[in-house]
Parts: C-alpha cells; sequence; structure tokens
C-alpha cells in the first residue's frame, strides 16, 4: 500500500516535470525514490553535472577575457559587476518605493519616519566628509603618482623636440645652401632633391619618434588609479543616499500628500472667512468662485499618485502586457486565417504571396509604419476617449497605455502572427486522411467537423506555432521598444546605452539576463500550454 | 499680428487678474509631463521638480527622457507631452515650417552656451602640424578653423569630403560648427528647396547624429568632427577618442542654446499654468546659478548628483562635475576655468529675447534652410510670434512679491533686443534690429538685397 502511494508521488512528480520540459531532474527524482541508483547516478553526472560544470566554465571564461578587452567605453564588465548593477537597479526602484510610501504617510507615523530619515541624514553627513577627505588624499597621490611618471617622459620629450629642432633647422639651411646654388649657376637637381627629401623624411621620423613617447605620455595618463576610482564610487554613492534623504524629508513635509491637504484645507477655510466678511456682490462671487476651484483641488490631492520614476521592475511589467496584447491579436488573427488556408487550397494560394513577401519584412519597418498608421487615430492622445478608458482600468491604468504602447504591440503583433499563421494551416492540412473519412461516414456537418475533428487534431501544431510566435514577439518588443521609446526594457536598454556611464555597460548585460530569463519562463509556459492542449501528449518538449 | 496682440493681452489679462487674487495661480492643469534630452542644459526643467519648485505652484510633473529631438517635437505637438526641453531653433523651426509644421511658443530660455566641438584624435595631432603654436598640454585659446582648413582641402583634393556631425538641422550646435568652420573660410554646405540635407556646395559634409552616439560615431570614424552639447564633449575626453578644440563660448560669447518650448494651442489653454511653469523655472535657473561671496557656484555639486541619476542624464557625476562646475577639459592635461561655460540664470539669460529669436532665423536664411528671401519686418514679427516675454514677466512679478527674486534680476523694461554685440569668433557685429544688414555682413551664406 505505501509502496503504491509512494510511486503515485514519484510518477505525479515526474509527469510536471514532464510537462513543464524539466526532464533534466528526472534521474534525482527517481534516485530519491531508490530506483536504479546506479543507473540515475550516471545520467545526473552526464546531463546534469557536465552541463553545470560547462556553464560554470563559461563563467570563468567570461570573467577571464572581459577585463583584457578593453573598449573606449571602459572594461567589458565581469559577472560581479553585471551582478552589482542589477543591486542598483534594485536600489532605484527600492527608494522609489520608499519615496512613494512616504509622500502617502500620514500622522504619527510620518512624523516618526521624519524623525528616523533626520537622523539617518546627520549620520549620512558624517559620512560623506570622510568620504571626501578620503577622496582628497587619493586624488593628491594620484597626482604625485602622476607626476612622478610623466615628468621624466615629459623632459625626455622635451629635449627630443628641441634637439629635432634643431636638426629640422639644419636639413633645412641645408637644403636652402643646395638651393642658392642654383642662383650661383653651380646647382645640382639631384643635391636639392636629395637635401629636401632627407629633411621630410626627418621630419616624419621626427614625428614618429615624438609620437611614441606622446603614446606613452596617454597611457599613464588614462590608467585608472583604483583607489580613487573606489574613494570616487563611494562618494558619489554617499552623495546620491543624502539626495535621497533629503527628497523624503521633502515628502514627508511639504510634498506630503496628506501635508498638501491640510495646507489646502487651510486656505479654503481663510476663502470662507472671507466669503462670510463679503459686502459686495463682486467680492462675494469672486470669493465663491475661489471657494469652489479650492475644493475642486483638494479633491484632487486626495486621489494624488505618486509620479514615479520608471523602474527597470515596472519597465518588465510594462513588457510583458506589451508583449501578450501583441501576441493575442496574432493568436487571433493568425487562428482563423491559418484553419481557413489549411481547408481551402484556394484560400491557401491567394494569402501565400502575402505571406511570403511580409513574412521576412524587420520589425524595425513595421514600427515606423504603425508609427504613422496608428498615430493617426489618435491625434490627441491625452483626451482619446480609448486612452482615458485603459488609464481608469485598475491593473492597465498604472502601466501607463499610450500609442508608443500601442504601436508597440501591433509591432509585435505583426511579427508574431506568421509562425502561427503557417504552423496552424499546416496542423489543417495534415490531418490525417482516417479522420476526415470518419467524418464522413458520420457525415458530420461543417461545425462539428471544425470543432471534434480538425481543430483538436490541429491542436498540437498550432499551439507549436504559439509557441515560437511568442518567442518571437518577446524578442521583437525588445527592438520595437528600444526605437519607439515606448517604456519597457527595450527602452531600458536604450536609455542605458545613452547614458554612456560607467555602469552601462554593466546594466546591458544586466538587461541582456533579464530578457533572456524572462524569455525562457515565456516558452516554457507555452510548453505547460501545449502539453496540455495534446491528447496524445506526444513529444513536445525540449 | 491683431490676433496675436489680442492673445497677448489675455495672457497679461488673465496674469493680472491671478495677481490681484491670490498667491496660487488658478490652473488649469496640474498634472503635467515634459519632455527632455539626456543633456546636462535639461537641469533647470529636472531642478524645479527635484528641488520642489512645480510642487510650490500646485503642479505635480513627470520629466520623460526622449530619443532624439525629433520625437521630443513630434509628442509636444500630438499632446503626449505638454512641454519640452528644446533647442532654440525649433520653436522657430517649427513656427515657420522648416521641417515639421506647428506652432510652438516659448516663455523661457533654459541657458547659455554649453556646447563644444570635439575633433578626433588623428585630426587634432593634423592640426597640430599645421599649427606648432597648438602643440603643447595647453594650446592658446580660441582656436579658430584655420588650422583644419588645409585638411579640408587636402581631403576635398583626393575627392573626399569629411563627415561632420551636428544634432539636428535646426539646432544651435549646427549653426555653430557653421560659423566656426565659415569663419576660416571652409564651406560647410547650402541647404536648398531640393537639398535637406544641407550638402550643397559645402567642402565638407555635415550631418546629423543624436548627442549620445556622437562619441561612437567619433571612435568609428563615421565623424572626424562634432558640434554637441555637454556632457558628450567631456565623455569624449575621458573616453580618449577626442579633443573639444573650442566651445560655443568662443564662438560667440553667451549665446543662447536651449529653451522650454510648449504649442501655441497649449499656452493659450493654459495661460496660468504657463505662468506657474515659468515661476518655476525661473527658481530653478537661479538655484543653479547662485553663487557664494567669492563668486564661486554653490549649488552646481548637487545639481550634478542629481542630473547623474539614471532616469535623468545618466551620466557618470565625476563627467558630468567636469563642464557643470565652472571647469572644462579640452584635454586631459588641459583643466581650464570656464565659469560661463553653462549660465543658467546671470545676464538676464532666461528672458525670452526677440534677438535670440532674430539671430537664429538669419541663420537659417544664411544657410538656406529659409529659403526666400525675407524682409526685415518679416524676422521681427516671426520672433515675436514664438518668443511670449510678456508670459516672463508675468511670473517674474509673482516672483518677485513673493520674495523670490530681486528687482536686478529680470530686465523689466527692455523692447526684447540685446545690445548690439561683436563678441563673436570672426568679430562681426550683430545687432538684432538690422537681421538683412547683419546677414549681408558674412562672406559665406546667402545674402538678401531688396
Amino acid at each position: 500500500m505505501a509502496d503504491k502511494t509512494t510511486d503515485e508521488i514519484k510518477y505525479r512528480i515526474l509527469r510536471y516535470l514532464d510537462i513543464t520540459g524539466f526532464t533534466v531532474f528526472d534521474p534525482i527524482v527517481r534516485l530519491c525514490f531508490g530506483e536504479e541508483p546506479k543507473k540515475q547516478v550516471e545520467s545526473i553526472a552526464k546531463f546534469l553535472i557536465v552541463p553545470i560544470i560547462f556553464v560554470a566554465i563559461c563563467v570563468g571564461v567570461w570573467w577571464k577575457v572581459a577585463p583584457e578587452h578593453k573598449t573606449k567605453s571602459g572594461e567589458v564588465p565581469t559577472p560581479d559587476v553585471v551582478f552589482e548593477s542589477a543591486v542598483i537597479n534594485d536600489t532605484f526602484s527600492k527608494r522609489e518605493k520608499m519615496k512613494e510610501s512616504d509622500f502617502l504617510l500620514v500622522g504619527s507615523e510620518r512624523e516618526e519616519t521624519l524623525a528616523e530619515v533626520e537622523k539617518a541624514i546627520v549620520e549620512n553627513d558624517v559620512l560623506v566628509v570622510e568620504y571626501k577627505a578620503k577622496l582628497a588624499k587619493h586624488e593628491a597621490d594620484y597626482e604625485a603618482k602622476l607626476e612622478e611618471q610623466l615628468s621624466p617622459l615629459q623632459a625626455n620629450l622635451a629635449k627630443l623636440k628641441a634637439k629635432n629642432k634643431e636638426l629640422a633647422a639644419e636639413l633645412k639651411a641645408a637644403s636652402a645652401v643646395e638651393a642658392e646654388k642654383f642662383e650661383n649657376g653651380n646647382g645640382s637637381k639631384e643635391g636639392l632633391l636629395a637635401a629636401l627629401r632627407a629633411e621630410t623624411e626627418f621630419k616624419d621620423a621626427s614625428r614618429i619618434d615624438e609620437g611614441i613617447i606622446k603614446d606613452k605620455i596617454d597611457a599613464i595618463r588614462s590608467e585608472k588609479y583604483k583607489p580613487m576610482e573606489e574613494a570616487r564610487l563611494d562618494l558619489s554613492a554617499a552623495n546620491n543616499e543624502a539626495q535621497f534623504l533629503s527628497k523624503r524629508v521633502d515628502f514627508l513635509t511639504r510634498a506630503n500628500r496628506s501635508m498638501k491637504v491640510e495646507v489646502a484645507k487651510e486656505k479654503l477655510e481663510a476663502s470662507l472667512a472671507k466669503l462670510d466678511d463679503a459686502t459686495t456682490a463682486k467680492a462675494a462671487l469672486s470669493e465663491s468662485k475661489k471657494v469652489i476651484r479650492q475644493e475642486d483641488s483638494i479633491t484632487r490631492l486626495e486621489e494624488q499618485k505618486y509620479a514615479s520614476a520608471m523602474t527597470v521592475y515596472m519597465q518588465i511589467k510594462r513588457s510583458l502586457f506589451t508583449v501578450f496584447i501583441g501576441f493575442l491579436v496574432a493568436a487571433a488573427i493568425a487562428i482563423p486565417v491559418g484553419v481557413l488556408c489549411g481547408l481551402s487550397k484556394i484560400a491557401m494560394a491567394c494569402l501565400t504571396p502575402i505571406i511570403s513577401i511580409f513574412k521576412p519584412v524587420s520589425p524595425v519597418v513595421w514600427l515606423l509604419i504603425f508609427q504613422i498608421v496608428v498615430g493617426a487615430f489618435f491625434p490627441d492622445p491625452e483626451s482619446h476617449p480609448f486612452f482615458l478608458l485603459m488609464n481608469k482600468l485598475p491593473f492597465i491604468g498604472s502601466l501607463g497605455v499610450n500609442p508608443a504602447l500601442i504601436f508597440s504591440a501591433c509591432t509585435v503583433a505583426m511579427c508574431a502572427v506568421w509562425p502561427a499563421l503557417v504552423n496552424t494551416a499546416l496542423g489543417v492540412s495534415s490531418i490525417d486522411q482516417d479522420h476526415i473519412n470518419v467524418a464522413r461516414v458520420l457525415r458530420l456537418g461543417f461545425w462539428d467537423r471544425l470543432t471534434k475533428i480538425i481543430i483538436p487534431s490541429a491542436l498540437p501544431l498550432v499551439f507549436a506555432g504559439l509557441r515560437i510566435s511568442l518567442g518571437v514577439g518577446w524578442m521583437v518588443l525588445i527592438a520595437a521598444e528600444a526605437l519607439s521609446s515606448s517604456d519597457g526594457l527595450g527602452k531600458f536598454v536604450w536609455d542605458e546605452y545613452q547614458n554612456g556611464s560607467s555602469f552601462s555597460f554593466a546594466n546591458i548585460l544586466y538587461a541582456c539576463f533579464v530578457v533572456g530569463i524572462i524569455g525562457f519562463l515565456l516558452d516554457r509556459m507555452m510548453i505547460i500550454l501545449q502539453r496540455f492542449v495534446s491528447f496524445d501528449g506526444g513529444e513536445t518538449s525540449l | 499680428m491683431n490676433i496675436l496682440k489680442r492673445s497677448i493681452v489675455t495672457i497679461t489679462a488673465a496674469a493680472s487678474a491671478a495677481l490681484t487674487q491670490a498667491e496660487l495661480l488658478d490652473l488649469e492643469k496640474d498634472e503635467l509631463k515634459f519632455g527632455f534630452i539626456k543633456l546636462t542644459d535639461c537641469a533647470p526643467i529636472v531642478i524645479a521638480k527635484e528641488k520642489g519648485y512645480f510642487e510650490d505652484e500646485g503642479l505635480q510633473v513627470e520629466v520623460i527622457a526622449q530619443p532624439n529631438w525629433k520625437q521630443l517635437l513630434d509628442n509636444v505637438i500630438n499632446g503626449e507631452l505638454d512641454g519640452a526641453h528644446m533647442l532654440s531653433g525649433q520653436p522657430i523651426a517649427a513656427t515657420i515650417g522648416f521641417g515639421t509644421k506647428a506652432h510652438i511658443v516659448t516663455p523661457y530660455t533654459l541657458d547659455l552656451n554649453g556646447n563644444g566641438i570635439t575633433v578626433s584624435n588623428d585630426i587634432w595631432k593634423q592640426m597640430q602640424e599645421n599649427d606648432p603654436e597648438l602643440d603643447t598640454d595647453t594650446p592658446p585659446h580660441p582656436i579658430t578653423a584655420d588650422s583644419l582648413k588645409p585638411i579640408v582641402d587636402e581631403a576635398k583634393d583626393e575627392g573626399k569630403l569629411l563627415p561632420m556631425g551636428m544634432v539636428f538641422p535646426v539646432s544651435t550646435h549646427n549653426y555653430e560648427i557653421r560659423y566656426w568652420l565659415a569663419a576660416a573660410g571652409i564651406h560647410p554646405g547650402m541647404y536648398t528647396s531640393t537639398d535637406i540635407k544641407g550638402f550643397t556646395g559645402g567642402d565638407i559634409e555635415l550631418s546629423t547624429t543624436p548627442p549620445p552616439q556622437m562619441p561612437a560615431t567619433l571612435e568609428s570614424g563615421k565623424n572626424v568632427a562634432y558640434c554637441v552639447g555637454e556632457p558628450w564633449n567631456q565623455q569624449a575626453v575621458a573616453k580618449g577618442i577626442g579633443v573639444p578644440v573650442t566651445t560655443n563660448y568662443d564662438i560667440w560669447k553667451n549665446n543662447p542654446e536651449k529653451v522650454f518650448g510648449v504649442t501655441k494651442k497649449w499656452a493659450d489653454e493654459n495661460p496660468n499654468t504657463l505662468i506657474a511653469v515659468t515661476k518655476a523655472l525661473i527658481r530653478a535657473g537661479k538655484w543653479l546659478d547662485e553663487t557664494d561671496d567669492d563668486g564661486d557656484l554653490v549649488n552646481r555639486e548637487e545639481a550634478c548628483t542629481i542630473l547623474s541619476k539614471k532616469n535623468y542624464v545618466g551620466a557618470d557625476y565625476d563627467v558630468l562635475k567636469n563642464s557643470m562646475t565652472g571647469f572644462f577639459y579640452f584635454q586631459k592635461s588641459d583643466k581650464r576655468e570656464m565659469p560661463d561655460f553653462n549660465v543658467f540664470f546671470k545676464y538676464h539669460s532666461t528672458y525670452p529675447w526677440y534677438s535670440d529669436g532674430v539671430w537664429f532665423l538669419t541663420q537659417m536664411r544664411r544657410w538656406g534652410q529659409i529659403t526666400e528671401p525675407k524682409t526685415e519686418e518679416w524676422y521681427h514679427e516671426t520672433a515675436k510670434e514664438v518668443y511670449l516675454p510678456e508670459v516672463y514677466l508675468a511670473a517674474a512679478k509673482h516672483l518677485l512679491e513673493e520674495g523670490y527674486i530681486a528687482e536686478e534680476d529680470v530686465p523689466w523694461d527692455t523692447d526684447g533686443y540685446k545690445e548690439p554685440t561683436s563678441d563673436f569668433i570672426d568679430g562681426i557685429t550683430y545687432d538684432g534690429k538690422d537681421p538683412v544688414g547683419y546677414l549681408n555682413s558674412h562672406e559665406i551664406g546667402n545674402k538678401d538685397t531688396f
């Protein structure tokens, strides 16, 4: 009995692994349940440990090779720098969250937090002073070191320059002498030409000689002095913290929502009092207008939201939303059209030219086309009813739906539609002849044939197509967002590229991993869906 | 003109009405979105947000980075943005219909100066050979394009036009690098009704590159020189890929650089909001230019810390600091004091001067972006359609009453034209009241006679 339950558990786990496509972990499960330990250990070693070692080696190579490749924008970041950039991005979004909560705090909680923040400011100020002193020391050290290294070189250069100048003058004089000979009638062509050649040759040679020393000087100047760089980073981190804390104080005091409402209410009361005292009709009218306006502004203030800067997590959310919109649109077009193509040879013939011409078109081109076409529908997006509606919806509203999102989604849809369409058509047209014969024998109507025979048997291929579509869509989206500056991971990458700060490169690599991991998860999600709809449970996973 | 006058009257009337009522303006709209390009001179907008000046006016403002000037302008026109950090030439060009047509107005000049011309290391070496005086760690300034001319000529003899970069056809950078080149007799090329790239008859090829990509194009050889705002010149020094040879301070001392632009429609619909925004910007400008008793800029380091945040300019603090705190690195070895490299408030710089608009119009005509000869009146009228000093003055009046600015901070009684000046690299005098005469005083470029 007990055996049976453990077996059941085992097979259930195995089945989950199978569905999610993580069959690599099979042997571990089997090993835990004591099934043929030797065989399992062997396959763990082969298919789990070896790949892990391989990936570790890849990371190791990256770690080793990256610092060797010096670009003008700095070194290629090592894994730890990329990790650090992930931490920095996380801090950034935590700070935004914190500011938001400060903005919304009320009453005694607000006062307590304010006290805490003020204490933190004092502590941070001490740090800033300390780091400043440290940086000043390192800077002085660096200057001294630089001076020490450069002064002999500069002296050499000056000496060389002086010497070369002297020699050049001599050679010039020599050619002048040769030239003068012509005046006296005893000039020789060869002599003058040789003298002039010697002069230019010497000039070139001395330029190269001087260039070598100059390059050395440049190289020394561009060498980085680690302690100073670190001190700089420390100081700028402390400065950032100071900036953040002072902003928090702002959000806990005058920029705090409850405080703003309070101030507005006081003003309202003052206006009300004035209205009571009003003696002329004109004054009463103007005061009461003011009262109404102030009341309006209080209601607006009470619902005011914190205007947060885009954090990487918000960008991920928005990207996912955009890709799903695009993907759903693509699926809604691709499946019916694909079924039609699969059923009718004429439809297929009609659509083939369109599919084959538009399928290879680059997403960038589509984006530009949609930007123009879709833009025409929303001449005034601020007050367009569609966007007003969208931005009122609970979850979607927070994402800030705007035309840029719409045409990014359209681009995704346009590029994602083809794989799903082609696969659906293929799935429908390659239905087993036996099934069709059965339908004929049973005299099924068109609708029944469609829902009972055609779609179910085409479904695995349809989903295989959708899976490719989602992958394509995700890939396209990043490019579309970068180009259209629609907030999302694509814009994150583009902004980082534009920032050109010392962390930009690391941030781009970080985004690369984020995009990759999300793409992987999306793919797995599609695999699971695919397994659920495949009645035959066929081999569909990786 | 009549419509214009009337709208001015309504704006000032609204302003004075607001004045008598209360200190907080009667805002038509209080949640705003402003766009900017990642350049240090977006500072007044960012500072007004971060220091809470917008909030003091009852405004909740979002500040959003834009990928390039064209998209920024499109977003302002289509209403996605309420207003934006713009090139001085942008509102003018949009209003007269060069490029995208839309009536854009500006009540506030964000800053003066702040651009540089950077050449590649290779060109710099050749310039040093042509002019041995440049071959030191600290060559004498201003550096003209005279030592560049032989290089340009040589390349031209070989059938090659040297490629150079500027950020936008109607940007200050375009006019500045053209001015610098033309002052040394290098023809930068003309725009014509059929050549909208501006290559016609040029000794070089000057094309558009977005600012953040400038250093990369220099490194790859796609450009051998470029004119751009900060931090992209200092970035070239920091990365060792180029040498800034001159700044626009030398080309035209205290030239207007960026403005804050909104559409005319928006300005008409939200007159009080526009005044409130201008108030916040004036305070931000004043904060940025605040000095201590020794004349040192006291708030710039904090400004750099704020601007180095990734949602603003995002470049390294140290790179931003180079130009923002009154210094400029021409080479790693050549750090010079340039207290006026960025001017955000001094010299009445934030006032929307008509004469600035006229200068840009003369340059557009000089290089053929305006294809037809225009009369003097046309220059003045066009400038008056774009610049809104009345909004600026209304905002300044509020601030004066609230005690945020001093009486002498604002040119209250000006007619909108600066005094004639000859602080140009070629010494030619510019008088805003005589645009056609100024146009005709240049060797290279269009000249008009009537």
